[in-house]
């Protein structure tokens, strides 16, 4: 039972990730391939201050803030650059960031990384933790869910699609598209801090290794396969993709071959996203075609 | 004292020139394809550890000869990623064919997981034994590396230059459209650049791995020099792409004499973002073309 | 209205445009006509602001607007359309016009959690708009369409529809009749005829030129980036260096 508890935690915790990423690739076409920095340095920060003793719905809060100002000071020069050069770019800055959680041993304890994160006063760490973290991470998902679909909704969300379809039209009528693609950034990246100080909080332990290419490629997995530019598609591809993840473990292997189920769940992965781009670039839940905020 | 800076600067030179390499078939792809291949790392590993493979017990060829089919090979993948991939999405949202390329990535990386497992593996060998030459030191293989990038960019530069393949090469990247009502052949010339880039990156993997060692991220970790130089040359510039290596091999290496080690990593980033700040088109300015 | 001085534009070693220096008159429809290559297009970029301006300076209601981004300049009253239609395929119909309304409140973020009324408001009144535009473009059974299921020449109105969501002052078209048949290119002269008896003023480039003559007062001349001529469609016509541009140097 407590496994299943933290599959879900997980889960829901991914779902959020996913649903950051999706606001900047899938609704306004930003090719963010380092969002996996932000998690990272909402997990940090939530943990470092956490265990400074600051109470964690306050260090979630700033872990938040954190991760949204680096969001913002990023997008400030990276922005100025189109298509595949942002992409390269994201995906250098995530190389650096992890680079320093490796090596700002006083800050982050090095590769070591930071145990001992406590969790929230009221879950606790007993019998009854795990439930109680699943009711938090349901929360926060399910908020976090509301908040971003009212977004996507309105005439800022399809303000997104417009510069996600044409950015010379979008500029053509008006909008100021450096300034929406920044803040569409920073509300990615506070949710992705917010996933990932949830992380820090349930696995009580974070190192560099957490935050790597290989995280990246698992969240840009959700977005794609569950329906980039929707809602509900993140969140479907986030379960899918952990519990994929999870139920590996669940087949008996024998113990000489346990070597290969990591690299065999990685070339699963990397094959469904040809796959998809082949076969279904859309996802599994593909954009309504006519995606008007609930009015006309 | 001075003698420490041109150690450093021999140190560079060897790395940039392997950096070169790499770089040179991502800009041809960019060039003539208009992407980033991101699978394009795994061309250099899978080159290295082809090599180890068939040097080792099963074939235990002698490694001069081991290369031959571990190139052949890294070429089949090459064209096949082309071919299964990257050919069906030539017409989709570029964002799809990226995706692509990151999950083809991942694919080949996990299959050299599976096959050799993630520890560091290294040759078997007695090339590496080290000469001094007026107070620098550099080994064999060292020395080899930098003749083989020289002797391979030399053979570039006759082929683009002197004969008609390379001349068609040169003219599609400037307008595939035109090239091909032109009457140049599509087929030859795109089996051709992934040919280049798969040997350029499988031979630049092995003179790495002969060099240090071999590990299923080898490619991964040398691609975003790669970016760099590819950047910094200008994207889809070849020879801005060897400068630009040897440019980004250099700045590593000088480097170290000034920061720490461990963030040696971080010149290569760093001058990626000020690049594509700065100066998008490369220090050359010159945006595209197999010149 | 607008007012061009001096403007060049080159690219490498190609002068797109040369020195080009005009004021289009306050009223009715101007047009900008010239060969393929002349730079008229490019002309159109410089103004909207989608190019930078080597020299010179363009100004708008007596302000400068040379050096402003495309997005600024278009809230001061410019509106474009491009040559090749950009109609956003995956959005309907009625939402590329709502799109393209001006100065939506809800396109910020924070009056969309704290000012919810207002937006809603807002939203309503825009897609009335929307409505009432494409009952005008004969497009409102299209509504709902996705904008990419519409014909070529129903792309285009419904790109003249997206400019007059904008409550322009002074609307700018790039070819607008290319590629449509006669009797929708009949219904957009009436539209554009229409709007400028509204006192919006028109500037377009055409190549239809029976078409140029009967809606331009005026009439501007490019070749090879500079301006040759302007007068109105019957000097024009008989002006034996316009003919030259278009046909040709006799041998």
């Amino acid at each position: 039972m407590d496994y299943i508890y933290h599959i879900l935690i997980i889960c829901l915790i991914y779902s959020i990730f996913a649903q950051s990423l999706n606001l900047e690739l899938g609704f306004t076409g930003l090719y963010n391939f380092g969002h996996i920095a932000f998690f990272g340095i909402g997990a940090y920060a939530s943990a470092l201050l956490s265990l400074k003793g600051v109470s964690i719905p306050v260090a979630i809060m700033m872990a938040m803030t954190i991760a949204g100002i680096s969001g913002g000071l990023f997008s400030i020069p990276a922005l100025r650059l189109s298509g595949d050069y942002f992409g390269i770019a994201t995906f250098v800055f995530a190389e650096m960031v992890h680079l320093i959680f490796l090596n700002e041993r006083d800050l982050t304890g090095g590769p070591m990384g930071l145990p001992g994160i406590p969790r929230p006063d009221w879950i606790g760490s007993g019998i009854t933790s795990l439930p109680l973290f699943l009711v938090f991470a349901f929360f926060a998902a399910f908020a976090t869910f509301l908040l971003l679909r009212r977004i996507t909704n309105s005439p800022y969300g399809r303000a997104l699609k417009v510069i996600r379809e044409d950015e010379f039209v979008a500029q053509a009528l008006g909008k100021n598209t450096f300034i929406i693609k920044t803040k569409t950034i920073i509300v990615g990246s506070i949710f992705a801090g917010l996933a990932g100080a949830l992380w820090a909080h349930y696995i009580t332990y974070i190192s560099p290794s957490d935050f790597t290419l290989q995280e990246t490629i698992l969240v840009l997995l959700c977005v794609v396969l569950g329906g980039k530019g929707t809602n509900f598609g993140p969140v479907i591809g986030a379960f899918a993709i952990i519990f994929f993840g999870e139920f590996i473990r669940f087949i008996p292997i024998p113990s000489g071959y346990i070597r290969f189920v990591a690299p065999f769940q990685g070339m699963v992965y990397g094959f469904i996203l040809i796959v998809m781009m082949l076969k279904r670039p859309q996802g599994i839940i593909s954009e309504a075609r006519r995606s008007s905020p609930k009015n006309a | 004292m001075t003698i420490y800076y041109v150690q450093l600067l021999t140190n560079g030179i060897i790395a940039g020139s392997i950096y070169a390499m790499f770089a040179v078939g991502l800009a041809m792809v960019y060039g003539v394809f208009k992407f980033i291949n991101f699978s394009h790392g795994e061309l250099i590993t899978w080159g290295a550890y082809l090599t180890l493979m068939f040097s080792s017990p099963l074939f235990s060829l002698p490694l001069y000869f081991a290369v031959i089919p571990a190139l052949v090979i890294t070429v089949g993948i090459g064209l096949a990623q082309d071919f299964f991939v990257y050919r069906p999405l030539r017409q989709s949202n570029p964002i799809a064919i990226l995706i692509a390329s990151i999950g083809l990535s991942y694919l080949l990386r996990n299959v050299i997981r599976l096959c050799w497992g993630s520890d560091l593996q290294t040759f078997d060998l007695t090339l590496s034994r080290g000469l001094i030459f007026w107070g620098i030191y550099i080994t064999k293989t060292q020395i080899l590396m930098m003749l083989s990038a020289l002797l391979f960019f030399g053979i570039l530069y006759f082929l683009l230059t002197k004969t008609l393949l390379g001349k068609s090469l040169r003219a599609v990247s400037d307008n595939m459209e035109l090239s091909s009502i032109m009457g140049i052949n599509m087929k030859k010339v795109t089996c051709t650049i992934w040919v280049l880039a798969s040997v350029f990156a499988g031979s630049g993997g092995i003179l790495l791995a002969l060099d240090t060692n071999l590990d299923p991220m080898m490619g991964m970790n040398n691609l975003i020099k790669a970016f760099a130089a590819v950047l910094l040359g200008g994207a889809g510039n070849i020879w801005g792409a060897l400068i630009g290596g040897l440019f980004i091999g250099i700045a590593e290496n000088i480097s170290v004499a000034f920061i720490s080690p461990d963030y040696k990593d971080f010149i290569a980033f760093g001058l990626i973002f000020i690049l594509l700040l700065f100066k998008p088109r490369g220090i050359f300015g010159i945006a595209g073309g197999v010149r | 209205m607008l007012r061009l001085e001096n403007i060049s534009k080159r690219f490498g070693a190609l002068e797109a445009v040369n020195d080009v220096s005009f004021s289009l008159e306050n009223r009715g429809i101007s047009g900008l006509i010239g060969p393929n290559g002349s730079g008229k297009t490019t002309l159109f970029h410089l103004i909207t602001g989608f190019y930078k301006l080597d020299m010179g300076n363009v100004f708008f209601l007596d302000q400068k607007i040379s050096g402003l981004a495309p997005h600024v300049i278009s809230q001061k009253g410019i509106v474009r359309t491009f040559q090749q239609t950009r109609v956003l395929p995956f959005l309907s119909t009625l939402d590329n016009l709502i799109a393209a309304a001006p100065n939506q409140l809800g396109e910020n973020l924070l009056p969309i959690f704290f000012k919810p009324l207002k937006v809603a408001i807002q939203e309503n009144e825009n897609t009335q708009k929307a409505l009432s535009i494409l009952e005008t473009l004969e497009l409102i059974k299209l509504k709902n369409s996705p904008a990419g299921d519409l014909s070529y020449g129903q792309q285009k109105l419904l790109e003249i529809g997206r400019v007059l969501m904008a409550d322009p002052k002074l609307i700018i078209l790039d070819e607008p009749t290319a590629g449509i048949n006669p009797s929708l290119i009949r219904h957009l002269v009436k539209i554009l005829k229409n709007l400028s008896d509204q006192s919006i003023k028109i500037f377009l480039i055409e190549h239809n030129m029976p078409l140029v003559s009967e809606l331009c007062g005026e009439i501007f001349v490019m070749d090879s980036g500079s301006l040759i001529f302007s007068g109105t469609p019957d000097e024009i016509q008989n002006n034996e260096r316009v003919i030259e541009a278009y046909l040709g140097r006799k041998a």
